[in-house]
């Protein structure tokens, strides 16, 4: 089928495509130089074109979404929309169930998410979520950083197994990259413990965050993976934290890059969470120009900001002490879950409001981040979803980047707590996001630093991912209009994925199924036989269930798009 | 004034859901409306005009000047008075659950029993019920730590268990005996027993008042004594007599109070 | 217990076969088999063995339709497929009921069956641990794999559960037995709790045995919690314990390393019911102030936990999810099974891969002999007397593989050994069909993404 989507306003960053009006051309789900004159013609006389979204981070399956979605049946009550003749019925609004995920990411015209968190032993469990999420394609992330093989070969310096052991276990669980949680904290909380810092070793195993981190970034370019190490650093939401999150990116500041898309080596993720100054929450402050001025500094690091939406949601992450800590602030339910020899989750209902200084600060200090860091391509729009908002509050922190005016106001109208004027700058930054920029950190430079050229981009070849939106970019004033931005990013005009139209004037009107991004590491095999030989004591002895029934079986994984990596190469 | 009354000619051995049939909705239907009305039971819709006659008398010009009378045997029709927030619905017959379930304003009155979920969420209104409530009158909706809100539930017969689970304001007053664990959870609210209370009334309480003027059972060790006060002012209201004040539940830090008469439970002094 | 002689005759084995018996779901069975059947089973306990190797006792051979005279007929599988379509598709109040004994792959098909025509979609949760479904969405949900377990505890609680009888090889292989990375020495590094009422078998083993009254439980549980908050206890005896016991226990609770609660149907069906539940998981959630604590329900059937956790990453609700009115509604004690029959609401009710004749009350069951009742199952049962239409199906993780999900959470793929009664047809196989000639008499498509 052939299509040409006609006179739109297209920014394609990637291309160097600014505000162009162009017609964009796709055939059988790609895009094409070129189309037949029997081609289908779809209007997009001055609106705003774009490619479908990349999301870089976000948590939508997974054995923790669905603890969060059983033990919060009143969530799952507050996004109820009735089955459609497309569409199934819709539930939950900061964890969604599986198909409103898909239909609410297509709204918004996104067309990639990455699943930031996939515990290996129940990595089952996260692609089947995965086959009930509609019209979005999913890369999920497995996590290493507490893994104890981690643990155990980067304390004995074993580079070379912990390679061979990476690459076998990306093929076991069908994962994308390497992910990383608050490493040797996650362990320590195995003891209702947690490390502080990058030198705190974890109990028992005596090896340190900087250890973990340094060798799993050294595993992550000796394979060349397409995506570098994505780090969730130690002391998540702890004042004072900004000093280890710039550690975090120093440590790994002479490790080469081996990969040819992206250009960072490390991924820095929901920086908003790790950008505090100050002692204690009373003391509490922003410590984001420090950190903005680290990767000011470093084009080896890129960053997502898990902006702060001022919501009743669900935090849940990896981190299980800083989720058990936050129950011991805010009383509500706590739910935990602890993976034998890899990880540990914790999951807690939380309500930001405007109204309560800390939240208010966090809010300013994301947007601080946004709009500190010079280059786009280094930072990325994420609200860590549902951590600090669920993601169908992206439109809305759009067009707060948009408009320095609407930011001002929420300060002077108290939409926010006035504290944000005394302990952040955010009343002093009146950068405004340009279009070009919006599209950069919502889908070319996500695509980019995870290594995909076949999305993120509207360029010939790529896949006809392609989002757009009722504005007339020359004719909209954001600063002034952006309940009209916040609106319009929030119901596409056309959202397409692969060639078939998805969405049209912000409804679902048909849907596909998802595909999963994996990363196959070739090249290597007999390094991991090798390697298996000594796992596989450890594995029988102290897991709980058979390694043949460990595995991922090709029957979770129905429509698998394989990223072929050359160890070393 | 606009009378609305329903005059039951069949019953449905599958409950009717009445929640569209609320002041606020329906203040401007005719006979007609009524009669043209399809009913929710199960997954299908069924002509109301199976179920009940409807009459119609005088205008309305806001859901307030609104009485709807419902004749008949009520048991299987629930969602009486759902999420109305103005005026005024009496039922002649004990009714299925979530009567009055997050009603924020008008008044609901009861001839009868109600089941479960009497009340459930409510922000507002007056809702009395004659006869006996079932269990989770005036509680939450299942996994939310916000119950009830604000409003007046009325009970002249007895309640079943958890009543006023995770109350969260307003007041409940059962004028009969009540079942396990009234208040559980609450953080905020009065409710009043004037009955007696067979157990654990005030489990893993935060705060808000319980007031009990018949003879508890059997309390929980979270609930500490303070003293016996008399003629004491709880939750803006006055009461007369003695009462034993506890403090709990102590279990989960809890600031809330429990009030025993100090007459009907003199074993406790 | 008599002497067996071991099984030598048989042609090949299966190994690490999973068992479809109780929420261990022990994946290291293998299986002996000789002319395509199972005549041994190593690993397994008693109950999970009896299980598979007696596959064929009782066995519903081929789909049968009750007649005229009250007596069920063998009928084709098109005849009696048709008719149940054709009951599903006029049903006001349709209830399908089950789920926990068969593969999450058939509940897809299941699922989109309910949603296509409105109809309640309940699992044994109902009947044994939804209270602590209740329960969880209260207090809170800190669990743990079973490997933790293993690994780190050193104190074993268990709780309203007699583990011995019930779940025979948890002791053995995950909590109290094995050897672990931080309990070299098994048993000898743990001390194991039991808090019951009765003096089981799994008390019998234990290091300290609580007996605390029968429908005590919440008074004891909030006790502990106050010693916790470090409250003096005033009453000498608290449900039947002795208040220096019990502060000596929470003593001992605090001063552990690393541990693990295990709670059965004795804390989810006494007197309080998901409250019991709700304190013990707020005692946990105080208790990591001291020390770390998990716990995990002891889920009965192998499946029971995959039915909750696909109900709510498909539509957000774990179990008693009713369609009716085009969304999903989840409303305990008026969408749940036992409520729904007891009222005498539903007018077809399908159940598969569970026997509500042997485990619904009477009330319940009355009501199932008014209607017309499908049965998917392998075992002629109580239910098969109730049952109007019957469609034999097969033994998800011997004759058939398909998903389960642990009673920790942990996924498993279980595997296919030997090939179904060739009469027989797959669960999978049956509800799809029933899916797919429903829509025919709807007239609509398949809507699903994953389809």
């Amino acid at each position: 089928m052939e299509y040409i989507l006609k006179n739109g306003i297209v920014y394609d960053p990637t291309n160097k495509i600014n505000g162009e009006k162009k017609d964009i051309c796709f055939k059988d789900g790609k895009i094409v130089d070129d189309v037949s004159s029997d081609a289908k013609v779809i209007d997009a006389t001055d609106k705003l074109v774009m490619a479908a979204g990349v999301d870089p981070h976000s948590h939508i399956a997974g054995p923790k979404l669905v603890v969060g979605r059983l033990y919060r049946p009143e969530d799952s009550r507050r996004g109820i929309v009735p089955k459609t003749d497309v569409t199934r019925a819709e539930t939950g609004f900061s964890v969604p169930s599986c198909p409103a995920t898909g239909y609410r990411y297509s709204r918004m015209g996104y067309g990639t998410v990455v699943e930031a968190a996939m515990p290996p032993l129940e990595a089952k469990h996260t692609h089947e979520e995965i086959m009930a999420i509609p019209n979005i394609d999913v890369a999920p992330l497995a996590l290493f950083g507490n893994n104890w093989f981690t643990l155990e070969y980067a304390r004995d310096g074993k580079i070379d197994d912990l390679t061979a052991f990476v690459a076998h276990w990306l093929k076991l669980v069908k994962g994308y990259g390497i992910k990383i949680v608050n490493p040797c904290g996650g362990e320590a909380w195995g003891w209702g413990m947690n490390v502080h810092g990058v030198d705190d070793p974890a109990p028992y195993w005596n090896v340190t965050s900087r250890e973990v981190v340094r060798a799993l970034s050294q595993v992550n370019e000796n394979l060349g993976l397409p995506h570098s190490i994505h780090l969730h650093p130690n002391d998540l939401g702890h004042p004072g934290n900004f000093e280890t999150t710039v550690e975090s990116m120093k440590m790994v500041d002479d490790i080469a890059k081996n990969a040819p898309l992206r250009n960072q080596t490390i991924h820095m993720t929901h920086i908003q969470y790790h950008s505090y100054a100050g002692t204690n929450w009373r003391d509490f402050e922003s410590g984001a120009e420090d950190v903005a001025k680290y990767i000011n500094n470093n084009d080896y690091v890129t960053c997502d900001v898990g902006q702060i939406t001022l919501d009743e949601t669900t935090t849940m992450t990896a981190d299980g002490p800083m989720e058990y800590d936050l129950h011991q602030l805010n009383g509500l339910k706590w739910a935990n879950k602890d993976i034998e020899l890899e990880t540990t989750s914790g999951i807690v209902p939380f309500i930001y409001s405007g109204r309560n200084s800390v939240h208010s600060v966090q809010w300013a200090i994301g947007l601080e981040m946004f709009l500190m860091v010079d280059d786009p391509w280094k930072i990325m729009l994420t609200t860590d979803s549902p951590n600090a908002g669920p993601f169908i509050r992206y439109p809305r922190v759009i067009s707060w980047l948009m408009s320095n005016k609407r930011r001002m106001e929420m300060i002077e109208n108290e939409e926010v707590h006035k504290a944000v004027q005394r302990k952040s700058s955010i009343a002093t930054l009146d950068r405004e996001y340009d279009f070009n920029e919006i599209a950069t950190i919502s889908r070319a430079a996500p695509a980019k630093a995870y290594g995909f050229d076949d999305r993120g981009h509207l360029g010939v070849g790529a896949r006809a991912d392609i989002a757009v939106y009722d504005i007339n970019p020359n004719d909209i004033d954001p600063s002034n209009e952006y309940e009209t931005i916040e609106k319009a990013f929030g119901n596409a005009a056309f959202t397409i994925k692969d060639g078939q139209i998805l969405v049209q004037d912000g409804e679902v009107v048909s849907v596909k199924s998802s595909k999963t991004l994996w990363s196959n590491v070739v090249g290597m095999e007999q390094k991991e036989k090798d390697v298996m030989k000594k796992v596989m004591p450890v594995f029988n002895k102290y897991y709980t269930v058979k390694f043949e029934n460990y595995k991922v079986h090709d029957h979770f994984v129905p429509n698998p798009i394989e990223f072929t990596v050359q160890a070393g190469k | 004034m606009k009378t609305i009354t329903f005059n039951q000619k069949e019953t449905s051995p599958i409950a009717l859901e009445f929640d569209e049939l609320i002041p606020d909705e329906i203040f401007t239907w005719e006979k007609s409306d009524f009669d043209s009305y399809m009913v929710p039971i199960g997954n299908s819709k069924f002509p109301l005009s199976n179920y009940f006659d409807v009459e119609v008398e005088g205008t309305a010009e806001s859901p307030a000047e609104v009485v709807m009378i419902i004749n008949g045997d009520l048991g299987r029709v629930k969602y009486i008075g759902a999420k109305m927030s103005n005026g005024q619905i009496v039922a002649n017959s004990s009714v299925d659950l979530h009567c009055g379930a997050e009603m924020s304003g008008g008044s609901l009155l009861v001839n009868g029993d109600a089941e479960s979920y009497a009340g459930r969420e409510m922000t507002g209104g007056e809702l009395t019920i004659k006869g006996n409530v079932k269990e989770f009158c005036g509680a939450s909706y299942i996994g939310d730590w916000r119950g009830m809100t604000g409003g007046i539930i009325t009970i002249e017969g007895n309640a079943g268990k958890q009543l006023g689970e995770c109350l969260t304001g307003g007041e409940i007053r059962v004028k009969g005996n009540c079942d396990i664990l009234a208040g559980i959870h609450m953080t905020k609210g009065l409710i009043q027993i004037d009955g007696d209370v067979t157990r654990w009334p005030g489990g893993q309480m935060q705060n808000g008042d319980i007031v009990i003027n018949g003879k508890l059972s059997r309390s929980l060790e979270g609930f500490d004594y303070q003293e016996v006060i008399t003629d004491p002012t709880i939750s803006g209201k006055s009461f007369s007599g003695k009462y034993i004040k506890y403090l709990g539940d102590i279990a989960r830090n809890g600031k809330g109070n429990l009030w025993l008469n100090a007459e009907k439970n003199r074993y406790l002094l | 217990m008599a002497y067996e002689e071991p099984i030598t005759d048989y042609d090949h084995i299966v190994e690490n076969c999973t068992c479809a018996f109780c929420g261990c779901n022990c994946d290291d069975l293998t299986y002996l088999v000789k002319d395509g059947h199972v005549v041994g089973v190593r690993h397994a306990c008693r109950l999970g063995a009896s299980k598979v190797m007696e596959d064929m006792d009782q066995r519903l051979m081929v789909p049968m339709i009750r007649d005229d005279n009250g007596k069920l007929v063998e009928v084709d599988w098109d005849s009696a497929l048709d008719k149940a379509a054709e009951l599903i598709a006029g049903a006001v109040r349709p209830v399908f009921y089950g789920w926990s004994e068969t593969s999450i792959e058939t509940m897809k098909y299941g699922l989109e069956l309910g949603e296509l025509v409105g109809a309640v979609l309940d699992n044994q949760a109902t009947i044994c641990h939804g209270p602590s479904l209740q329960a969880v969405q209260n207090a809170g949900y800190p669990v743990m794999t079973l490997g933790e377990v293993k690994n780190r505890a050193d104190m074993v609680v268990y709780t309203g559960n007699n583990a011995m009888n019930s779940h025979p090889r948890h002791l053995g292989r995950y909590s109290t037995f094995p050897r672990g990375y931080f309990r070299k020495r098994g048993r000898f590094d743990r001390t194991v709790v039991t808090m019951d009422p009765r003096y089981t078998d799994t008390a019998k083993m234990s290091d300290i045995w609580v007996g605390f009254e029968q429908n005590g439980d919440y008074e004891f549980y909030n006790a502990m919690r106050a010693v916790l908050r470090g409250k003096k206890l005033k009453k000498d005896i608290i449900s039947g314990i002795p208040k220096e016991d019990i502060e000596e226990l929470v003593e001992s609770m605090k001063n552990v390393e690393f541990g693990a609660l295990f709670f059965g149907l004795g804390l989810t069906h006494t007197l309080s019911k998901q409250r019991n539940i709700d304190i013990a998981i707020s005692l946990i959630q105080d208790l990591n102030k001291f020390a770390k604590w998990n716990l995990i329900p002891m889920r009965g059937h192998f499946n029971v936990n995959g039915f909750n956790i696909f109900m709510a990453y498909e539509m957000g609700f774990p179990y008693g999810v009713d369609f009716s009115r085009g969304y999903p509604r989840y409303m305990n004690g008026e969408t749940n099974t036992i409520d729904l029959l007891t009222r005498e609401e539903p007018d077809v009710f399908m159940v598969i891969a569970a026997d509500p004749g042997a485990h619904f009350p009477g009330g319940a069951n009355r009501h199932l002999a008014n209607i017309p009742v499908i049965q998917i199952d392998i075992h002629w049962g109580p239910s098969t007397e109730l049952a109007d239409i019957v469609l034999p199906g097969s033994f998800i993780g011997v004759e058939a593989a398909g998903t389960s999900y642990r009673m920790d959470g942990v996924p498993i793929y279980m595997k296919k050994a030997i090939d179904k009664p060739e009469t027989c047809r797959d669960d999978e196989w049956i509800v799809n069909e029933l899916l797919k000639r429903v829509q025919k008499i709807k007239g609509v498509d398949a809507k699903m993404a994953s389809k």
